[in-house]
Parts: structure tokens; sequence; C-alpha cells
């Protein structure tokens, strides 16, 4: 029928027969965009309704496959009218995605697209509401990797557009927030990654002066100390992710002139003996620091 | 699972061997949109076992042309299927690594490049097809391929450089977008478009230290490799993640032994081929990435990989470098 070019409903119905048994074949979606393309001027919203429907039901049984999400996002693009409330269901079935699978990469990436839609839309920023989403997000599960990545993107995308308010207070509200999380869980590395953007960032670097800036990295030293030997009491052993990000903050103060007591090479020696899957990046960074 | 774990070299490639007997039941239409990357990823396990002649060359060659989609001028996964980024990089791996890209024939090859940049966009990404998705895998795509027809140029080349910086995150890795979670595999994509470009230097000694630190980060107790924080093990990011530290100087990074051992442990030892996990079920993209993973590392004498193109080095030395005298 595709080599006829045959572009009607009956070849449309064909197609779904076909992609419910395969949702991967690439080249039916094709011809099925190019049925829907052709037929665009004599469709009326309740078939793309429909159509996103149909997209639906094939994402719950595989919501994983690239070209279905592909193909949900070229309905919306062709979707005859640019209301906000199209999106704004979108935005709903991806909560309900996240909801079940925390972690979908698709989801995120698909997240960040209806958000930007909505807001390009309404002309009304969803900063804030995305950022306590993501805070919804991690106090579920602190390892959720993906809402901390998320999280980053939307505090430096709001302090470029001037959103927030008290900066400072900002600030120091976050910190508070990832110590919080720090004592929650310390074996996880997503909060430690996140914590390393943080206390190198420019955002955090230019809001606070140069005093509040070393008093902020020094208590978190101190509670990183502090976790490390709460660990070590425990269970006898370091705590891996509290002395690689020791390592970090060493260097920071080392570079603002405010170390007192360097601990480094006495750290990179502890990491080879208790991280040894990674024993070469400490050779090499101990080779760095002599 | 045996006491000491060798690598079933004779076992893999018989598996590979039997993968396209089954032609006519209805697994093999299931994988139709997948026919010619798989027998880019059989084709080079097969190389790096020293066994490509496992496939009959004139016959795969023959099914290469036979997926050319003539309506856009570039290759599909199988015969009257569409044309997309991703299986004309695998027509194109398949043919170089049979030194046949003659067979294109002048036509052909010139179309061929007019699909790739064609589907270029004017912020440097690329995508798959005219469908519109965009995504670091389809500039890895574009770039490898025009690099091995030796068709690069700077007004493709610049934009797409530009393009993978801004998928490069806080955290040392890269995500498939700008803005997009880092992924290991994406990782592999702008390491490999920024090598191929010859550009790698547009990253700085800090980016570098800290993109190695990210990934050596994939490394679990297990001695398996995952492809973002948190996530399970998978035998494909031995190939995502040991590429990547390739292409920056840092394969060294994570311990040899034990992602060796874990992928061994993937081995189904009765009718050969590697899973993603020990006791899953085998496939040739798990297979192909384990023995390239074990290549990488320099595991009994494989044949040598090159950890930007993922072909054999003896095929890859005879790529024109960019840019071109």
């Amino acid at each position: 029928m595709r080599d006829e070019k045959i572009y009607s409903i009956e070849a449309l119905k064909k197609t779904s027969e076909l992609l419910k048994k395969n949702p991967e074949f690439n080249a039916i979606w094709n011809y099925r965009r190019d049925i829907i393309a052709s037929l665009a001027s004599e469709l009326e919203i309740p078939f793309w309704d429909k159509e996103l429907v149909f997209v639906m039901m094939l994402l719950k049984d595989y919501p994983k496959v690239y070209w279905i999400w592909n193909h949900r996002l070229w309905v919306l693009k062709h979707y005859p009218t640019s209301s906000p409330k199209v999106w704004q269901t979108e935005l709903a079935v991806v909560n309900k995605l996240l909801e079940q699978d925390a972690r979908n990469y698709h989801g995120w990436h698909y997240r960040r697209i209806v958000v930007g839609n909505i807001e390009s839309i309404t002309n009304k920023s969803l900063d804030k509401e995305e950022f306590e989403y993501t805070t919804i997000k991690i106090n579920n599960n602190i390892s959720n990797y993906s809402a901390w990545h998320q999280r980053v993107q939307i505090i430096s995308r709001m302090f470029q557009k001037g959103e927030v308010g008290n900066q400072k207070e900002y600030i120091r509200t976050e910190i508070s927030y990832i110590i919080n999380a720090m004592f929650t869980d310390a074996e996880d590395q997503s909060v430690w990654f996140y914590i390393k953007w943080f206390i190198k960032n420019d955002i955090v670097c230019k809001t606070l002066d140069e005093q509040e800036y070393l008093k902020m990295l020094k208590d978190l030293r101190e509670n990183i100390l502090l976790i490390n030997n709460d660990e070590i009491e425990f269970s006898g052993k370091q705590n891996i992710w509290c002395l690689k990000i020791l390592l970090v903050l060493e260097d920071i103060l080392e570079e603002k002139e405010a170390l007192t007591e360097r601990s480094s090479e006495q750290y990179l020696v502890q990491l080879i003996d208790a991280d040894p899957l990674r024993k070469n990046r400490y050779l090499h960074l101990l080779e760095q620091h002599k | 699972m045996s006491g000491s774990l060798t690598l079933l070299k004779e076992k893999h490639i018989r598996y590979i061997e039997s993968l396209d007997t089954k032609k006519h039941n209805f697994e093999y239409w299931l994988t139709e949109h997948l026919r010619l990357n798989g027998i880019y990823w059989g084709l080079t396990a097969l190389c790096v076992l020293d066994s490509p002649e496992t496939f009959v060359k004139e016959e795969v060659i023959s099914f290469v042309l036979s997926c050319w989609d003539d309506k856009y001028g570039a290759f599909a996964p199988f015969p009257r299927h569409d044309a997309h980024l991703l299986t004309t990089l695998s027509a194109v791996q398949i043919l170089a690594t049979y030194d046949a890209l003659d067979v294109l024939g002048k036509d052909r090859k010139v179309r061929l490049i007019s699909f790739i940049r064609g589907n270029q966009l004017e912020d440097g990404s690329f995508q798959g097809d005219r469908f519109g998705e965009v995504d670091t895998r389809f500039v890895y795509t574009a770039l490898s391929a025009l690099s091995i027809l030796g068709e690069l140029t700077s007004e493709v080349v610049d934009p797409a450089v530009d393009f993978v910086l801004k998928c490069y995150n806080f955290d040392g890795g890269f995500g498939l977008c700008p803005n997009a979670e880092s992924h290991a595999a994406q990782a592999f994509t702008c390491l490999g478009a920024l090598a191929i470009a010859n550009k790698l230097d547009m990253l700085s000694d800090d980016q570098l230290e800290e993109i190695g630190w990210w990934l050596c980060e994939r490394q679990l107790p297990e001695g398996g490799l995952n492809g973002r924080p948190s996530k399970l093990p998978d035998v494909c990011y031995s190939w995502w993640v040991l590429s990547s530290l390739a292409i920056i100087g840092r394969l060294d990074w994570i311990n040899y032994e034990k992602l060796t051992e874990f992928i061994l442990k993937c081995q189904d030892e009765k009718k050969g081929g590697i899973s993603d996990r020990p006791e899953n079920e085998v496939d040739v993209f798990h297979t192909v990435f384990g023995v390239a993973g074990l290549s990488l590392m320099g595991y009994d004498n494989l044949v040598p990989i090159d950890p930007i193109y993922c072909m054999p080095k003896s095929v890859t030395s005879k790529f024109k470098k960019y840019p071109y005298k």
C-alpha cells in the first residue's frame, strides 16, 4: 500500500495493527505520519486526540522505545491548535510515567520539552514549580539522580533570569537542604555529584562574598568530617564519598589561600585502599599533588 | 558457573553464525528494523574474535546494497524499510570493514553524502531522518560516516562540534541534547564525535579530569559498569564507558580484572553469546560490546579495536585524518 502511495484512513488502520504487534518498526511509523500529513486538512481535533490515545496505549507497554516518543512529539507538533491545554495534559502524562519509573531517561527528556512548550505558549516561567517538583522527587528517593540533574538546570536558569528574590537566602536554604540529604544517605553518589557542582559553580561563588563563601565551605567540611567519623566509629571504614569531596574542598580552599592544614595526600592514600576499583585515578591525583 | 572463567571464542563465533538462519519466523520480522545494525555488530564481533570469514563477504555486501533506499538516498535497516542515519552508518561501517566502499559507485556515494549533510540542523545538531528527532547519537553517526567516506568539511564539522560541547554537563558527563541528563552512551557519541573532528582540545584539562571521574564512577562493586548513577550494570557499558575513557587517555581508571570477570560471567556457556547481565538471554548487541570491551583491555590477544569508530584498528588506520591536508 505504501509503494502505491495510498494515504487513506483504511491504510492508517492497517498501520495501527502492525504497530501494536511491533512498535519498533520505524518504517511503519513513517508511513503513518505520511498518511496523517496527507489527510491533515480533513482531520478534526478528535482525530488528533485519538492518535494521542493510541500512542499512549503503546507507551504503557513499551516506555523505552524511542520511536513511540518520537511519534508522540510529532503528533503534538502538528496538533491543529496550540492551546496550553494539550501540553498540560502531557505534563500529567509524564508525571504519571515518572511516578512509575522515576529515572526514565525519555520521561525526563520529554518533561523538559513539555514544560518548554507550556512556557512558550503561556509566556510564563514554570521554574519555581519545576524546582518544587525536583524537591518532591528527591524527597521520595534521595538517589534520584535525574531529579538532582534537573535541579542544577533549574537553579542555573532561575539565577540567570533573575527569578530569585533573596539570592543569598536561597543559597543558604539550599546548603542546609544538601547537608540534610548528605546525612540521610551518605553512601549514594547522587547527592555528592550535586554538592561538587554546588560548591564550584559561579552562581554560588558570585552571590556570596568571599567571607561567606569560605565559611560555607568550612561548615560543609566540618559536616563531612563528622559523617566520616561517624562511619569510622560505626563500621571501622572511611566513607569514600566523604574523602572524594573533601579533596575537592581542599583544592578550592587552597586556591583561595584559606587552607591551614592539608590532608589531600592522606585522603588519596586512604582512597586507594578504600576504593580500589578507582585506584589508578587516585595514583594519578597523587602524582598531580606532588 | 565453572571455576576459572575464559572467553568462549569458538562458541561466540558459532552463535553469531547461527543468527541469520531463521528467516521465516515472527521473531525475524520483529527484528527487521535492526537487521543492518545487527550485521555490523556481528561482523565487528567476528573481527575482534579474528574470524571475519564466518560471514560470506559477497552475501553480506549484496544484502547491504539491497537495503539501499532509493527514495531518500541512504540505507534502511532492511529492504523496503526507510533510510535513517543509524543504519546508514552501519552500512558504511560494514562496507569499509570489507574494504568495499567502491561498490557504492559514484552516484550512490554523492546521494549518501547529501542525505547525511541534509539532516544537519541550524544549531549544528543532526536529526536521524526527516521527522526531526535530535540526539547526539546522530551527530556521532553523521560525523563517523562522513569520516569513513573521507568527506568531512568544516561547514559540517564546526557547528556539530559547537552543538556537542553544549551537551557537556556539570558532572563531567554528556546528555542527548543540551540540558539532558548525562548518560554513558552519550559520552561515547560526544567524545567520539570530537575525536573524529580532531577537536578534543576544545575540552580543558579540568573538563577531562571531570569526565574521567564521572566515567570511572560507573564501575560497581560487582565489576560491571552502569550508564548512569544508581543504575544496574550492563555489559554494553563495557563499550560506552571504556571507549570514552580510552579516547581521553584514561582507560586504566577502572579495574580491568573485575570488569573482565563480569563480562565473562555474562557468557552463555552452552550456546555462546553474551548477555547484559549474568543469567540473562544473550544477543548480538551485548556480544559485540562485551568482546570489544575485552579487546580495549588487551584481553587474550583479541584483535585491537579502535575506541573512536568501534571497528578493527587495521581498518580505521586507513581512514583519512581530519582536517584533510
